[in-house]
């Protein structure tokens, strides 16, 4: 197959661009693949994608920033997309040029603005695959409105969780539409898993609001309390970078939580810890819980949707707990530190049960959804038949008609979520 | 360094329980392949100090590998990672890849004899490989800072030296000719020591920003040495290990990591 992946930035960070490349780089192994970034900003991306995977950019900023169709805003991309702002008619145009013009037999878009030109702009002969990386149920209802017309012109729709297909199953009428659930896949480490004596713990990931930092810190006072020889790093940039520093300070934690700046690939990292830690209000995936799992380390994550719950098995390979509670936060960390021999024996069962993550895996789902969709194609028939009859006609009609009454209403409510991203 | 050309090779290093260092990387087949490591100089100073490495076959793929050994001591400074593929073949930078640098981590736990030598692997800021060397013949190792009521107590360790009656930790006001403050340290046994910096008497008379910078001296009769952290996996503890800015007396007093990892102090006159 010749497969072609379509991405917001290629060259930036985050965990998209990390699994995008995972998948594309497995892929390549047997398929021709490329990706394909709409927006380029730097010379080298931060992650090196496999020597056979092609990346190309549509525009490049560090020349065409100032592209007076660069300025006019985009029609095709949603206006309640999140990264609306970014796009432009300059974007517009190149998306819609180069989905035309596109030699793949399967085209994979890997957020909701892309998945719409995908769906509307690919053509006849090219399956159309839309990648969700976020969530139906945190989308604005602006935007859920956009999607629920766009993506019935998909093939397939995959999602990170189960338990977001779930609610696309529920909540959006898209006949035709195989929608599955894709989780993430980590690479196999190569270095060899920590071994669970390191006084360290680790997070990692951007530093945002809506990853919580703040509360593993504040967690991390009851541990020190304790055990004044543990540490806490926390890898990544961001906005939260200064409150996050004010509020070492304050705590007093100076010596024992340190913000260790962006370190890619983080496997040499997380070998260097012996308890992750995730505290997201809202995690999609957990893209690092299932890295920090792969390296022997059992995760400490709140139990928010929908990923953790997906990965972590409570109290076997890590620890759930309830969302935005330091002390209860703090006081699984706690456990995991007082009992080395459970904090070891789950650092075990992390890597057994977190190879259901490696590529081989998801690779081959992948592989069979991909194939499937393109001689369905090629059949001139669509994904899935549809499923559900009459009541689920009616039941996801009423999601529809409530998002569209929020959208109409409400422009500030997709303001407070976009802020909470 | 100009005319050295960019490898995309990815070289992966780890450090051994004896402090070996082993650097990995895969090529395709060359004639006798190096690596080489080369002291950065100072800006617009001849490149001096060199140490090269055979690359030996190891595994599959083409894996190739060089050997650090402990000794020699490897001079203080940054080195920077060449590869030469061939006996005429011009040097190309390497990137890294991984670096295991778990045995590190906790290395302010051990013992280190005289001559203290460290080595850390490390990505520079515009994405090289490198490897960060300090060699000094005693260290004092800093570890936890506590800072409360106008004062900053810092415990430490001392490497390679005794800790003997006659010793000072002396704060050098840098430019100052010699304008230095002293302080009595608590030895804690074993090594370990203490002492405390008021941060008035720092911040009294300061004019503009000034910096200071901490050594012990372990004997009456014995050289200064620098009080600083090496002994972990961290090359760059600047920006990492930050300590909160106090205000005392007009002038904010914050101590903090040199780029060379030593503690010192700053001490910012307001306005």
């Amino acid at each position: 197959m010749k497969i072609s992946f379509l991405i917001h930035n290629a060259y930036g960070i985050g965990g998209t661009i990390t699994t995008t490349f995972n998948l594309a780089g497995a892929l390549a192994e047997r398929h021709d693949v490329e990706i394909v970034s709409v927006l380029r900003h730097r010379e080298h991306p931060n992650l090196t994608p496999h020597p056979d995977v092609r990346l190309r950019a549509l525009v490049d900023l560090r020349r065409e920033k100032d592209h007076p169709l660069h300025r006019r805003p985009a029609e095709v991309f949603p206006s309640a997309e999140y990264r609306y702002h970014q796009y432009s008619e300059l974007t517009d145009q190149r998306i819609a040029e180069c989905l035309r013009s596109t030699d793949a037999d399967v085209v994979i878009g890997t957020r909701p603005g892309l998945n719409v030109h995908l769906a509307l702009q690919a053509p006849r002969h090219v399956a159309r695959v839309g990648q969700e990386h976020l969530t139906l149920d945190n989308h604005p209802p602006a935007l859920r409105t956009a999607l629920r017309r766009a993506y019935r012109h998909l093939d397939v729709l995959t999602t990170v969780t189960e338990a977001d297909a779930g609610a696309y199953r529920r909540k959006m009428r898209l006949p035709g539409v195989r929608v599955e659930a894709l989780a993430n896949s980590v690479p196999d480490p190569v270095l060899p898993a920590a071994d669970g004596n390191a006084k360290i713990v680790i997070a990692a990931g951007r530093l945002v609001p809506v990853k919580r930092y703040d509360l593993i810190v504040e967690a991390f006072a009851h541990v020190v309390a304790e055990y004044p020889d543990w540490q806490l790093r926390i890898y990544g940039k961001g906005e939260e970078q200064d409150r996050l520093r004010a509020r070492i300070e304050t705590l007093g934690l100076w010596n024992n939580v340190f913000l260790m700046g962006a370190a890619t690939p983080m496997e040499a990292e997380w070998v260097k810890g012996s308890i992750g830690a995730a505290a997201s209000d809202f995690e999609p995936f957990g893209m690092t819980i299932v890295e920090a799992m792969r390296c022997g380390l059992p995760v400490v994550s709140t139990d928010c949707p929908y990923g953790p719950g997906e990965i972590i098995r409570n109290g076997e390979d890590g620890r759930l707990v309830p969302v935005g509670d330091s002390r209860a936060f703090g006081a699984a960390l706690l456990d995991l530190i007082r009992d080395d021999e459970r904090r070891r024996r789950m650092g075990r069962a992390a890597v057994d049960h977190a190879r259901r993550f490696a590529p081989g895996p998801v690779v081959a789902r992948a592989e069979r959804l991909l194939e499937e969709a393109v001689a369905a194609r090629a059949g001139g028939r669509r994904g899935a038949p549809d499923r559900g009859g009459m009541h689920h006609a009616l039941l996801s009609r009423g999601h529809a008609a409530r998002d569209l009454a929020h959208a109409a209403a409400s422009g500030a409510l997709r303001t407070v979520r976009k802020g909470r991203r | 360094m100009s005319t050295a050309r960019t490898t995309e090779l990815r070289t992966d290093c780890s450090v051994g329980t004896d402090g070996r260092i082993t650097l990995r990387l895969r090529l395709p087949p060359a004639a006798r392949p190096r690596l080489v490591l080369v002291l950065r100089p100072k800006k617009g100073r001849p490149e001096e100090a060199s140490h090269t490495l055979d690359l030996e076959p190891c595994g599959e793929h083409g894996h190739v590998r060089a050997v650090l050994e402990p000794r020699p001591v490897l001079a203080e400074g940054r080195w920077d990672a060449y590869l030469l593929r061939g006996p005429d073949a011009g040097r190309e930078r390497l990137r890294p890849g991984l670096r295991d640098l778990r045995l590190l981590v906790h290395g302010g736990t051990r013992e280190v004899t005289s001559p203290v030598a460290v080595r850390v692997p490390y990505a520079t800021k515009d994405g090289f490989l490198a490897l960060r060397t300090w060699r000094r013949t005693a260290h004092a190792e800093a570890g936890p800072l506590d800072i409360r009521d106008g004062a900053m107590t810092v415990r430490a360790h001392l490497h390679g030296a005794e800790l003997s009656e006659g010793a000072v930790v002396r704060l050098r006001l840098r430019g100052g000719r010699g304008t230095e403050r002293v302080y009595r340290p608590h030895p804690a046994g074993g090594g370990d020591f203490s002492f405390t910096v008021g941060y008035r008497e720092l911040a009294e008379g300061a004019a503009g920003s000034q910096v200071w910078d901490a050594f012990l001296q372990p004997a009456a009769d014995a050289p200064p040495i620098r009080i600083g952290r090496l002994l972990d996996d961290v090359a760059d503890r600047k920006g990492v290990y930050v300590y909160p800015r106090v205000t005392v007396g007009g002038a904010a007093v914050r101590p903090y990591y040199t780029v060379d990892n030593d503690l010192a102090v700053e001490v910012t006159a307001a306005g």
